[in-house]
């Protein structure tokens, strides 16, 4: 006999999801469905028609946990949309805000899943060392960034200004002496990831993995060609659940795929195990990989270089790509510039990509061991909504149909 | 109280023969900023520096005594340093910062410090805010029209502005023109009319021109770190100190300045309130001290 077992919403995420499981007599996860149940921003349509300049402003407002990617994404798109080549000291600072990032955030799930994997004696240890890490990578955002949260200071033509060699030297001393903090914490994490046991194979599925740099993204690995979207409807199979899905479906030759640092990892690193344990250690390894290249860019930076181009802000209606490598996955801005104004905005961000993955990566396992699955992805819903039910009729949104929070 | 808290007021000048003669008066806010960078006690300092234009200072972040003289001196028209503070902590990296205000700016930020919306880790990095007396300040272009228009100079010619003694003094290379004070009556900011602060009453250390003689500033040290640094600095014999019992005019001066710069505001605010414009101080009849700075 088949029975289902809801989590709605799931928890210690960013934003609204449901998941929902069939499973047997046995408790087994046979079938798995997940889906956003996030109201839907709305952001792609507010900027269209606006200054290209308003759109990294509005849309690093997407979401308060990767603001810095959604950020760097659109500013990329509009760069390409309108043929800027960004000089490169403005690229490093660039590079620098989004590595340092990367493990701010990673930090940051490893403090949501801390109830999950850290024995209560250890609780405070694990916390306190995510907080130390913390603390001294946000001020190279603070910093570089201009502000901790959403970046005053990255601009469509590179960065609004070098920083000062005093704040070089002062960020670089600061991150060489994290590096051995850091190399404790991530052997904590590891450890406490493989001390809780997780049954060998939870989490691994066959989608594949799906990634554009190492750590930082590049459009020319994204080939727009190779990318579809489907409406729910014809995903899930439930037609309820089809109904109440916020996401689009994006596909890549067809098939959905895993992004995020094991995906990254395994694509450039090869790094080949999978499943929940899995992207937990690639995490934790990717936050070395991120401060080793902070630490690099902060001794070669020239610090009188310019950091802006030149640019004329008119545009020629080209489609511009923006590939940035989120902490979470792949973060594809598109960006169309002309008249001066931004005719088309799309965002396909990384949680949308993982969705349709994350479902079925519970299936074959208890479902208590659901929840696990679904955090080892890091989701983030917030940026991931991008559809509200209308009525194709009169195109009359289907209130309460949609959301249920 | 008309002239705001203080632990110790004291007649001052810097011992340091470039600072006097770069400075405006006594020379306090360059050797005291000079001095705190020396010593580390600030790690940079948000000034009002020059620009290509004539007497039109634009906030800097001088990290050396070198930056710090070449800001030396009084400008009369607005520098906004306090939009440069978080540009100090952002992209210059500093954490202890210095600033030089006049008291409209140390309101805001004092203001900024209680309530740091929109600066975070701003608040903290303050280290050092030396304050300047302000009867009122002038927007560029009421200057260009004293300059240009009433005493006829070229502004390139220019040396010095000064106010002092009833009038507003233009020093150029061969002649000293003046315009009385009472013809700059209305080229003011016009928020000016309301600000109930003369002598800087919130800065750490604050000084200015009246009250001592010529070459000389009064001081006023209001907090322990404006306390911390003066008498470093007096120690270290960066900078001289007299009694304001021993100088001329003394502080009688400024307690008259101060207090006729209150009234004015307070019957200007007492107006404004009665025709139901927002005014960001209290009407005379909602405090107790109707000449308290609230």
């Amino acid at each position: 006999m088949s029975e289902r077992v809801v989590i709605s919403p799931t928890s210690r995420q960013e934003g609204h999801a449901e998941l929902v499981m069939e499973v047997d007599d046995e408790g087994i996860v046979t079938k798995g469905r997940y889906f956003s149940i996030t109201p839907v921003r709305g952001l792609e349509k507010m900027v269209t028609g606006k200054a290209p300049e308003t759109a990294p402003v509005m849309v690093q407002r997407i979401c308060g946990v990767c603001p810095i990617p959604h950020t760097m994404a659109s500013v990329e798109a509009i760069d390409d949309s309108l043929d800027i080549e960004v000089p490169k000291a403005g690229k490093l600072l660039r590079e620098l805000v989004l590595c340092a990032h990367h493990v701010n955030s990673h930090a940051i799930h490893q403090f949501l899943i801390a109830p999950d994997i850290v024995p209560e004696e250890l609780f405070a240890t694990a916390v306190n060392s995510v907080s130390e890490v913390r603390k001294v990578v946000q001020q190279v955002v603070d910093v570089v960034g201009g502000e901790g949260i959403h970046p005053s200071d990255v601009r469509i033509g590179g960065m609004a200004d070098n920083i000062s060699e005093v704040a070089r030297k002062r960020l670089y001393a600061r991150l060489k002496q994290l590096k051995p903090k850091l190399d404790e914490h991530v052997e904590l994490i590891i450890g406490l990831v493989a001390d809780k046991g997780l049954p060998k194979g939870l989490g691994v599925h066959d989608k594949k993995p799906l990634a554009t740099d190492v750590l930082y993204g590049d459009r020319n690995n994204f080939d727009l060609d190779r990318f579809t979207e489907v409406m729910p409807e014809s995903w899930y199979d439930d037609p309820e659940i089809a109904k109440r899905a916020c996401s689009t479906i994006p596909l890549y030759d067809g098939r959905s795929v895993e992004v995020g640092p094991r995906a990254r990892m395994d694509v450039y690193q090869g790094f080949k195990d999978k499943g929940v344990v899995a992207q937990h250690v690639a995490r934790a390894l990717e936050m070395k990989s991120a401060l080793s290249r902070a630490i690099d860019i902060l001794g070669e930076l020239d610090t009188s270089a310019p950091v802006m181009a030149d640019y004329d802000i008119k545009g020629t209606n080209k489609l511009g790509v923006g590939a940035i490598e989120a902490p979470r996955g792949m973060d594809v801005h598109m960006a169309q510039v002309a008249d001066g104004k931004i005719q088309f905005y799309s965002a396909l961000v990384p949680t949308t990509w993982n969705i349709p993955t994350m479902g079925p990566a519970t299936e074959g396992f208890h479902h208590e061991f659901g929840p696990h699955v679904i955090r080892a992805y890091d989701p983030c819903l917030s940026c991931a909504t991008h559809m509200i039910v209308m009525d194709d009729e009169d195109r009359s949104i289907l209130k309460n149909e949609m959301v249920r929070i | 109280m008309v002239l705001g808290t203080y632990k110790e007021v004291v007649a001052a000048r810097s011992t340091d023969k470039q600072i006097q003669k770069l400075a405006q008066d006594g020379g306090i806010v360059s050797g005291l900023f000079c001095y705190a960078l020396d010593e580390g006690l600030i790690d940079g300092a948000v000034v009002a520096g020059p620009t290509d234009v004539m007497w039109k200072p634009e906030p800097m972040v001088a990290m050396s005594s070198d930056e710090i003289l070449a800001a030396a001196g009084t400008k009369y028209t607005f520098s906004p340093n306090v939009w440069m503070l978080k540009k100090a902590v952002r992209q210059y990296g500093l954490e202890k910062v210095g600033t030089v205000a006049i008291p409209c700016q140390s309101m805001g930020i004092r203001k900024m410090q209680s309530y740091p919306f929109g600066v975070r880790h701003l608040a903290d990095k303050i280290a050092l805010m030396l304050g300047i007396f302000c009867m009122e300040n002038f927007p560029y272009e009421s200057l260009r029209t004293f300059i240009s228009e009433k005493a006829g100079v070229d502004f390139d010619l220019v040396e010095k502005l000064d106010i002092g003694k009833g009038k507003f003094w233009i020093k150029t290379a061969d002649q000293m023109l003046t315009i009385p004070l009472k013809e700059t009556h209305g080229y003011e900011q016009n928020g000016c009319k309301v600000c109930l602060d003369y002598v800087c009453e919130l800065a750490d250390v604050s000084t200015g021109s009246v009250g001592t003689p010529d070459g000389w500033s009064t001081v006023f040290v209001r907090t322990d770190a404006g306390e911390t640094v003066f008498k470093q600095a007096v120690e270290a014999g960066v900078i001289e100190t007299k009694s304001m019992d021993d100088v001329k005019p003394g502080l009688g001066l400024l307690e008259k300045l101060a207090t006729d710069k209150k009234t004015k505001a307070m019957k200007v605010i007492d107006e404004r309130k009665a025709m139901g414009l927002p005014v960001p101080f209290k009407g005379s009849g909602e405090k107790e001290d109707p000449l308290a700075n609230v």
